[in-house]
């Protein structure tokens, strides 16, 4: 996840210093910057980027421009960056091929988080491992280990598994949930999404009747811990 | 708009009242009139009868007594008696010109008419002479009327039509006056009203008001154009706040998560990266409000799930990090059953997010917060209460009453409550429903939301 190449693109020369910092802390080192719409679009033809962060608000070139150049040849992942956050503009971005919107201030965290769920989306890891309190999920076979015994997981309870993996240590309600295996029409899949639980539970979870990892928020939905890693 | 149906009431019943009045005044002066008259003549009434009386015959010739002669004199009078003949066989006074023998037809004519040019006045005594009493000319109007019972059955019934439809024709002219006056001025009226309530109507510069409606519009341009400008520097203003903000929050967070800092700094940071926090939500509702105040941002309404939208809400606030001085508790009031709405899914959760940030915000020793939600008589309702220090009676009373929160009164903390809460009553207001604060028991604030299902038809 570290070694993608991320292209920032801001004409705020001290957010640009900022958004490094941030980027580099968190273990990014492959890092690319640009100051001006004209300078994104080079670098992008030079370096070709996994992924950039763009500043929607530029003198020269705004984003939404810059974005439109881009998509005629490219599906590279890109977070526009505003300082607007105005409805129309979200959704603005999100026609012309934005994969994410985040507005300005942001908190660094759901920055970084942002862009580790576009990343993961885009370039899905090879043999990657997710760990738990109780077993190991084999995101790319969709398999679970649990005392070196072998289970796979259905379809339906892979989606379900992503979708709480992506949103690791956050609560996902149950429509969003519903959403995910059902498709847009969820209203009454309450039951069907309680089933796909209570066997992937059975699956990951030590005791099944007493989840750690895949754990209920009442009358919310479903929150995924992963397991504590000590530093 | 009642205040205008009410001016015009008022003026159409005090014109019939004044048509009614002046009906009244003329009928009651017309008998005024008439008794006055009759009481302007001359005291006495010359009766003819009772003058006969006092002729009579004595010794073979008629002669009259002091009181029939008294009675002439006063009345510059003259008589004569006439036998069955016509012939005049007693007279008094009689003018020089005039005969002394009539025919009977000479005899009608005089009793109807006039006698030369003296009007007289007639009386057939018991003994079969005429009494004739002439009076200087001018002194009585004599006149003679006859008509066919038919005709005058007409002419009654008549005088009554023609009285109603003159009626009739005053009141219809009056309402129809009224009602063209009602027509030219109600849309000034309500323009007027809307100006005074903030909102800019464009009116037609049509018809006699033209001028007036064009005058109105201006007025609005201007408004418009003040509030325009006045939504766009709060626009501009926290768009140049964000990317400042953007450095401050990025920094301190930086260096609250840097564990190579002292604890103290670090703490430090936490504090700044915090209140930057707040700031930026500030700067949200600040935008949002101004915005839906003056209607710049449009509402989209769409099909949504009253439940899993109010799930989300609770579910953003408990995934940004709530302090465990803190506890959420989501409750549904018919549990399992889906509840749809029509409504802005975004504003919505704004809206509950606000609702809930406010008792944190409130209640800085922790406080444990319910958010309810369920249908009542076509309504979703949202119930967010809180078992924290509550709210004075006052402010609840302000609140309730729905008055323009002021956001800039006094210095304390609650100034940015005072945002947040009248941008979820703005909010309820875009989806007209209803927003009531009370105390929660034992302690703490209680807020109940309720909001049509369909906002677009109710």
């Amino acid at each position: 996840m570290t070694n993608h190449k991320i292209l920032l693109v801001d004409d705020d020369q001290n957010l640009l210093e900022m958004l490094f910092s941030i980027f580099k802390r968190a273990g990014y080192t492959n890092l690319l910057t640009a100051a001006s719409g004209a300078q994104a679009l080079r670098v992008w033809r030079d370096e070709q980027p996994n992924l950039i962060v763009l500043d929607v608000m530029m003198p020269d070139m705004d984003g939404f421009a810059v974005l439109k150049e881009i998509r005629r040849t490219s599906r590279v992942p890109v977070l526009m960056l505003t300082a607007r956050g105005e409805a129309e503009d979200r959704i603005e971005g999100l026609e012309i091929g934005a994969d994410d919107y985040l507005a300005k201030p942001f908190l660094p965290k759901e920055l970084l988080l942002r862009v580790g769920a576009i990343l993961s989306r885009a370039y899905p890891e090879q043999n990657k491992t997710v760990e738990l309190a109780g077993a190991t999920v084999d995101m790319t076979n969709a398999e679970v280990w649990k005392h070196g015994e072998k289970q796979t997981l259905t379809a339906k309870e892979m989606q379900l598994f992503e979708k709480l993996y992506q949103n690791a240590g956050r609560i996902v309600t149950t429509g969003i949930l519903c959403e995910t295996i059902c498709g847009e029409f969820w209203q009454g899949y309450e039951s069907t999404l309680s089933t796909h639980i209570r066997h992937l539970r059975e699956k990951i979870e030590e005791n099944p009747s007493k989840p750690v990892s895949l754990v209920t928020v009442k009358g919310l939905g479903y929150r995924l811990n992963l397991k504590e890693v000590s530093p | 708009m009642n205040a205008v149906q009410r001016f015009f009431r008022r003026y159409i019943i005090s014109t019939i009242g004044i048509v009614v009045l002046f009906l009244a005044v003329n009928i009651v002066l017309f008998f005024a009139i008439l008794i006055l008259g009759s009481m302007s003549g001359s005291d006495a009434v010359f009766s003819v009868e009772t003058f006969s009386d006092h002729v009579s015959r004595q010794d073979g010739t008629w002669r009259a007594d002091d009181v029939a002669r008294s009675m002439l004199e006063e009345h510059d009078a003259w008589a004569m008696l006439l036998n069955e003949e016509g012939d005049v066989i007693w007279q008094q006074d009689l003018p020089e010109n005039l005969p002394r023998s009539y025919t009977s037809a000479e005899v009608a004519s005089f009793s109807r008419w006039y006698l030369e040019d003296y009007p007289v006045k007639v009386w057939t005594r018991p003994d079969g002479k005429l009494m004739v009493v002439g009076f200087p000319p001018e002194a009585l109007v004599k006149f003679y009327y006859a008509v066919e019972q038919p005709y005058l059955g007409a002419l009654l019934t008549g005088g009554v039509a023609v009285f109603f439809i003159n009626l009739f024709l005053i009141v219809f002219l009056i309402l129809r006056n009224t009602r063209n006056v009602e027509k030219a001025m109600t849309p000034i009226l309500q323009g007027i009203q809307n100006l005074s309530h903030g909102k800019a109507e464009h009116l037609a510069e049509q018809g006699e008001l033209a001028e007036i409606n064009a005058g109105l519009n201006r007025a609005a341009d201007y408004m418009r154009q003040k509030d325009n400008t006045r939504a766009e520097w709060i626009r501009g203003v926290s768009h140049d706040i964000r990317t400042p903000l953007s450095m401050v929050l990025g920094y301190a967070s930086e260096l609250e998560d840097d564990g190579n800092l002292p604890p103290d700094a670090r703490k430090q940071a936490g504090i700044i990266r915090r209140e930057s926090e707040k700031m930026k939500r500030l700067i949200d509702d600040l935008n949002l409000t101004t915005k839906l105040e003056y209607a710049l941002q449009p509402v989209h309404f769409q099909d949504m799930d009253w439940v899993e939208t109010s799930r989300q809400a609770v579910s953003e606030v408990l995934n940004s990090g709530l302090d465990s001085r803190y506890e959420i508790v989501f409750a549904e009031m018919q549990p399992g059953r889906s509840l749809h709405l029509l409504g802005d899914d975004g504003l919505l959760r704004r809206m509950l997010d606000n609702l809930i940030r406010n008792s944190i915000t409130h209640n800085p020793h922790g406080c444990r917060i319910s958010v309810s939600v369920g249908e009542e008589k076509g309504h979703c309702l949202c119930i967010v209460s809180d078992d924290g220090i509550g709210i004075e009676p006052e402010r609840l009373k302000v609140l309730n009453r729905g008055d323009d929160i002021t956001s800039t009164q006094g210095s304390d903390e609650k100034n940015e409550h005072g945002l947040g809460l009248k941008l979820v009553m703005q909010i309820v207001k875009a989806h007209r429903g209803t927003v009531s604060f009370s105390d929660s028991t034992p302690h703490g604030l209680e807020v109940r939301i309720s909001l049509p299902t369909q906002p677009l038809i109710s």
